[in-house]
């Protein structure tokens, strides 16, 4: 028996231990069990996800197995579902594999709808009938959608999601919350408790440069009509005042560092937009919270709440960075954030607690870990709204109207060329070829009810040729690629952690570039 | 129906069909590009997360003689993502067990792998030669550096044996892949300064002023376990070993009230760990092998020269042609510039070059036009050009003379031109 943190090891320290145990009680669901399916699931397994299910009602072709590593010669004939389904769950003993070895045609047909909340995110690869009825069930339900297409050397992704909520972002531009220009009491006491003039010279070498900043910034104020530095040259001439409180800024390394972090010094506390705006949102208005209402909300109304009740500031989330000092002038400043931080926590938490009494859920329904979380992160908050349409005019007008497209070339041409394969495979029930060129583009018009009058752009009917030219959809350097990417995505959402795609991904392997779009 | 083997008819459209964007349309046949991909020899180096991945869209995409190279043997931390191995495969060759695997799996009579049990440095420039492709998938950036530099010595002016080196790398939610001409594109070695360098941290902050549990962690790793374990290396792989380090650390950083030490933490930072995804080496491969496909196919055209990808803040890639530096040791033919502290002694200076992001070598050594300045090898040349390690290099040669600097590790000879400046003694 292998113990779980060493086989899970090199993943632990991108999601540690609540990523990991959000993905092991993950479902996801697969339509339709092609190459790029395959794929995305072996990237799945792998980790380590709870569950997968595959819905599919073909048998096993020497067509599907030219490109698909989980199959074997022996499954030639055999149901492809429950094929891929055991040679898959050879590479992870701990994951649950199910096969459904029905059309999606008929299975929606037949099951309850309460079928479908047993999945996390539900994934659709290539052509499938019935996408819109698919689409619309797990729309209302809330469940996530990824659609993935791999045509030649093309492949696109769409993310269908209501909403997307993600507290822990792994933001990487590593700003830490210091509160240098709004220093709360204890802090407060601690920088005034420290005079540098009587340290020893050693002493006076290992000052944190937080307490530098806020020693200095206090001295600027009182020169400058109580403002913080204000441009360029005033910057500039606050980090000569810095410098000019070292003895020696050629050995003091706390000056040299304090002299060479100033934005740290600089950085304004104050509520980002993308915070202030969540405030406003309808889900936390008093008459639209229930029982049913997302945590991640009620902790926005709470967070709402909290910044009223400190001086419009969110929690501390108390980590710093390493900074020149001694051992135990670093852990003293680390124990006074800490100390603030638990106490913002508990605030917050209080806020959150009321929240739930007056719509009558129980405090069980949160835990310290996932407030702790929250708080620490509540500048970093991720939130967007998505849409349930493939496209919509203003796409449109971009594909056809497009300034950056050049003249052969046009990336949306990539994902309308995607679409349009569908539709055919759709109408004719057959793939696509270079023959059916001029068929192929009556469709285009057809389906997106564009005016005949309207001049194809070369560079969209080069796209249109590639596709039929190089119609194959288990091109297996695309459907591997694509798996890859639909399978981070299926991470990033099982995981609750990192920003997934919002909401439209293209990935041209000719120029091996790629462009995304929100619809 | 069970007689058939596995076919091609995955890419048959690909390699019959002349698509819009093809670069040779008229000298284009898809028999000779069938051929081509039967034929053509492709070499593999590494056999771990990204090699798995390569292998696999090699069998899958008409390649039929491949050769896989790898030293490492097959770990339990490997499984989360090596889909070719199992865990009754621990402690076997990464690339004997790849090789079989997909030679089992693809059931082709015609598909032959080729593995190789040992490090790219055992076999001889001769060997490199037979390929038409190398693609890497390493994590080892002077296993890279190696093959890169042997690869450019390769091509002569007319540019005859050119081989295209393929190169992908991954972190995390993040990699990249590029495709390296030698003497024609940016080289692998003119890039060595994107290289994230390995956190290191101050030896006084180690010794003295402990902050982070890191500190704890590097204090018993580099300070502690020479002290007490001499000249016995410290075997990450060794639980014995791993579990003195995680108490010591414990106990230090205890001392110093320092919260945060872990087993994970600890194995981390001896170890360097990387965090990787069975994902990202998916994208990665899956972009180096589809430019291998254009490039031995010409259906379409290769990517110039460099794609970095990100999908840890939403998807997120690059691509851009990175251009080659003129003074890059292995494919420019300047030398580079640098500037030397006269008061600085040759050793001083060594330990200068050795830190430097775009030279990074370990045990360099140094000659100017006229003499040896320093050489690690033989002893007996080592022993008399020691004691120029503790003299002034600017007693040793002139203003802007020209020095070559080797390491034993990498076939490159890096020339530099030393210009001196400041004072003649060290400033107080
Ligand atoms: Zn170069």
């Amino acid at each position: 028996m292998i113990d779980k943190e060493t086989k899970y090891d090199r993943q632990l320290r991108l999601w540690a231990s609540t990523g990991q145990a959000n993905l092991e009680n993950s479902h996801i669901c697969l339509i339709n069990a092609s190459a790029t399916g395959s794929e995305i699931l072996k990237n799945l397994v792998l980790p380590g996800i709870g569950e997968f299910t595959i819905i599919d009602d073909k048998v096993v072709s020497p067509q599907d197995l030219s490109g698909n590593f989980f199959l074997k010669r022996e499954n030639l004939g055999q149901d492809i579902a429950t094929s891929i389904t055991s040679n898959l769950s050879e590479l992870n003993t701990d994951v649950k594999g199910h096969a459904i070895n029905q059309s999606i045609k008929h299975l929606i047909t037949k099951v309850e709808s309460l079928f479908w909340d047993q999945f996390n995110v539900v994934i659709v690869s290539d052509y499938s009938p019935e996408l819109d009825v698919v689409k619309d069930l797990l729309w209302d339900k809330r469940i996530p959608l990824l659609i993935v297409n791999s045509v030649g050397f093309y492949g696109s992704l769409n993310l269908i999601a209501n909403e997307v909520t993600v507290i822990e972002t792994h933001d990487p531009s590593r700003l830490y919350d210091l509160r240098i220009d709004c220093p709360w009491p204890e802090l407060q006491e601690h920088a005034d408790s420290i005079d540098l003039n009587s340290l020893s010279d050693q002493d006076h070498a290992h000052v944190p440069y937080i307490i530098i900043y806020i020693k200095v910034l206090q001295a600027w104020k009182q020169e400058h009509n109580n403002l913080p530095p204000q441009n360029y040259g005033e910057k500039k001439l606050f980090r000569l005042l810095i410098e000019s409180y070292s003895r020696n800024i050629k050995i003091e390394a706390n000056f040299t560092e304090a002299s060479n972090s100033i934005h740290r010094a600089l950085q304004v506390t104050q509520i980002p937009n993308s915070i202030s705006k969540l405030f406003e949102n309808s889900n936390i208005k008093d008459e639209n919270l229930s029982l049913t209402t997302p945590i991640f909300w009620i902790y926005i109304k709470a967070l709402k709440n909290f910044v009223h009740l400190n001086n419009n500031q969110l929690p501390l989330p108390g980590n710093l960075p390493d900074m020149a000092s001694d051992t135990a002038g670093y852990i003293k400043l680390q124990n006074i954030y800490r100390a603030k931080a638990l106490k913002d926590q508990e605030l917050f938490t209080h806020e959150v607690q009321k929240i739930l009494d007056s719509i009558g859920r129980s405090h069980d329904d949160v835990n310290t870990e996932s407030i702790a979380s929250f708080c620490k992160n509540s500048q970093l908050l991720y939130v967007s709204q998505g849409s349930k349409e493939l496209y919509g005019t203003s796409l449109l007008q971009e594909l056809l109207h497009s300034e950056q497209a050049s003249e052969n070339y046009n990336a949306l041409g990539v994902y309308f060329s995607i679409l349009t394969y569908n539709a055919y495979i759709e109408k004719f029930n057959s793939k696509p070829s270079i023959q059916d060129l001029e068929t192929f583009s009556d469709l285009f018009f057809q389906k997106f009810s564009i005016d005949k009058a309207e001049v194809l752009p070369e560079s969209i009917l080069n796209t249109f040729k590639e596709v039929l030219s190089h119609n194959t959809q288990n091109y297996h350097n695309l459907n591997s690629l694509m798996g890859g990417i639909v399978s981070q995505e299926v991470l990033k959402l099982a995981t609750s952690q990192y920003t997934p795609l919002d909401n439209l991904f293209v990935f041209d392997g000719i120029r091996s570039f790629s462009e995304k779009w929100k619809i | 129906m069970l007689a058939m083997s596995r076919d091609f008819s995955s890419i048959t459209s690909i390699l019959n069909n002349i698509g819009p964007f093809n670069e040779v349309p008229d000298e284009y046949s898809p028999q000779e590009t069938i051929n081509a991909l039967s034929s053509s020899k492709i070499l593999v180096i590494g056999a771990g997360g990204l090699g798995c991945e390569i292998l696999k869209n090699l069998a899958l995409t008409g390649f039929q003689d491949i050769h896989v190279i790898d030293m490492d043997t097959i770990d339990v931390s490997n499984l989360n993502r090596q889909f070719l191995f199992r865990a009754k495969d621990v402690g076997h060759s990464k690339a004997q067990v790849a090789a079989e695997f997909i030679q089992e799996r693809i059931e082709n009579n015609h598909l032959k792998i080729t593995p190789f049990f040992g490090r790219i440095q055992d076999k001889p420039v001769e060997y490199y030669k037979q390929f038409d492709v190398v693609i890497c998938g390493l994590d080892s950036v002077e296993a890279r550096r190696w093959i890169n530099a042997t690869l450019v010595s390769l091509v002569d002016n007319e540019l005859n044996n050119l081989i295209p080196l393929i190169d992908g790398g991954t972190e995390g939610f993040r990699g990249q892949s590029r495709v390296i001409l030698p003497k024609v594109t940016s080289c692998y070695e003119c890039t060595l300064d994107m290289v994230t360098p390995k956190t290191t941290y101050p030896v006084c902050t180690i010794a003295n002023t402990p902050r982070l549990p890191e500190h704890c962690i590097e204090w018993s790793s580099v300070m502690e376990w020479p002290r007490n374990f001499g000249s016995q290396k410290f075997d990450a792989d060794n639980p014995e070993h791993v579990e003195w380090m995680y108490q010591l650390s414990l106990k230090r950083a205890q001392e110093y009230n320092i919260e945060g030490v872990t087993r994970l933490l600890t194995l981390g930072v001896v170890k360097n760990i990387i965090p990787a995804i069975a994902s990202t080496n998916a994208i990665i491969a899956a972009s180096c092998c589809n430019e291998a496909f254009k490039l031995v196919t010409n259906c379409n055209p290769i990517l110039d020269n460099y794609m970095m990808y990100s999908g840890d803040d939403s998807i997120f890639t690059y691509t851009y042609a990175h251009v080659n530096k003129k003074n890059c040791p292995v494919c420019g033919n300047m030398a580079k510039n640098v500037t030397a502290e006269r008061w600085w002694t040759l050793e001083y200076f060594i330990d200068e070059l050795s830190s430097k992001l775009e030279i990074q070598m370990k045990r360099p050594s140094l000659s100017s036009s006229s003499a040896y300045l320093y050489l690690r090898n033989p002893p007996n040349l080592e022993e008399k050009t020691r004691p120029n390690l503790y003299k002034k290099l600017s007693t040793l040669i002139d203003d802007g003379n020209e020095i070559v600097v080797t390491d034993p590790n990498l076939p490159i000879s890096l020339r530099l031109v030393v210009n001196f400046s400041g004072p003649e003694h060290e400033p107080l």
